[in-house]
């Protein structure tokens, strides 16, 4: 059976690669300079991650400095042998933003904060395009977490269904089984308009 | 309904997650997060000054008191090898004559290191010298005896010799 999605090419050049692994092994030594690269690196990618994923700017941003705190003092956890940083930071972000959001199955979105400029040609269009935008947020944080994980690191994080099963701890099967059905719950609840279950209401 | 108009599902699906995709890519972690990293790196570059210091603070605490014991027992051999008269005998103020070597009372590669050390002369109390494991006669034990003492320049004594 084909995969349900096209299989995303990895964010990660082997070059990049082998530079985190030196990097994080300098780190491991004991030189915290080594740090300042490697945030500026993949600060962002982290940062996108816990954002969609909690839905709140402040929790992504405290995330991001757990995540990489934790690379400062755990950088020795690390083993290039095993696989690039990069995944081995979202799978750090995916712990601390699951323990930082708690029990809560639903994220709850801050509408001040996920709120960026839209260039649209009429205010019209722009209004459609921010309530398309903000139903999709309201449905990918009423995925379950499980599906939720695996639907934000393929579609959003361009990860690859290796790295994600890495990341997740997962076998391959189950990224693809998560993903379709993440997929279809999402395609059922934006096509028939539906309520989206546990979701905020958006009106204030 | 007309399906040329309305994309399938799956398909209006891609369109939004591509949309929100690009939307994210403009999300950057806020300065305040950047400034936390950078002071968490330099709290880190601090502390990992201090613990360089540390070691060699420990290697100075650990070595003076094995280099003295190693220097008493090196004194100890050296003066119990001498005869016995030309410790306890008195000093001759006339001629001040160096004996034979200095004895080491830090271990010998030390000494090699210091090569700022000098010579100054001095009177040590017999006593003193009991604690070096030489004998003393109880009967002059209130005496001093001239010696040399090789030391360095913030006053560690490195060796000693007695001047007869």
């Amino acid at each position: 059976m084909d995969d349900p999605v096209p299989h995303p090419t990895p964010a990660l050049t082997e070059r990049t690669a082998a530079s985190d692994a030196a990097l994080a092994a300098r780190l491991a030594c004991g030189e915290p300079g080594a740090l300042d690269p490697l945030y500026r690196r993949h600060k962002g990618s982290v940062y996108r991650f816990a954002l969609m994923w909690s839905g709140s700017a402040a929790v992504a941003a405290d995330v991001t400095q757990d995540v990489f705190v934790h690379l400062l003092t755990r950088a020795t956890d690390y083993d290039a042998a095993r696989g690039p940083l990069s995944p081995w930071l979202l799978g750090i972000a995916r712990n601390f933003v699951r323990r930082r959001t708690g029990t809560r199955e639903v994220a709850e979105f801050d509408d001040a904060d996920l709120a960026p400029p839209h260039d649209a040609a009429t205010p019209e269009s722009a209004l459609l395009a921010r309530i398309e935008l903000e139903a999709l947020r309201r449905a990918i944080a009423a995925l379950p977490p499980h599906y939720r994980d695996v639907l934000v690191l393929v579609e959003l994080a361009e990860r690859s269904y290796a790295e994600v099963a890495a990341i997740c701890g997962l076998e391959l099967n189950t990224v693809r089984s998560r993903l379709f059905r993440a997929r279809a719950l999402l395609a059922r609840w934006l096509a028939l308009d539906a309520e989206v279950p546990g979701a905020r209401s958006s009106a204030a | 309904m007309d399906s040329r108009h309305t994309p399938p599902p799956a398909e209006r699906l891609d369109d939004r997650l591509a949309a929100l995709k690009l939307e994210l890519a403009a999300f950057e972690p806020p300065p305040s997060t950047d400034r936390a990293i950078a002071v968490a790196t330099e709290r880190a570059s601090r502390k990992r000054s201090r613990r360089a210091l540390a070691p060699r603070f420990l290697e100075r605490w650990f070595a003076w008191p094995v280099a003295l014991a190693a220097s008493i027992g090196l004194v100890a051999v050296a003066v119990r090898q001498m005869p016995a008269d030309e410790i306890v005998s008195a000093p001759t103020a006339a001629a001040s004559i160096a004996s034979a070597r200095f004895m080491p009372v830090v271990p010998v590669a030390e000494i090699e290191r210091s090569s700022d050390a000098y010579v100054v002369p001095a009177r040590v109390p017999r006593m003193a010298l009991a604690q070096f494991g030489l004998p003393v006669n109880p009967a002059r034990a209130g005496e001093a005896i001239d010696t040399e003492l090789l030391i360095r320049p913030d006053g560690a004594v490195l060796a000693l010799r007695f001047v007869n």
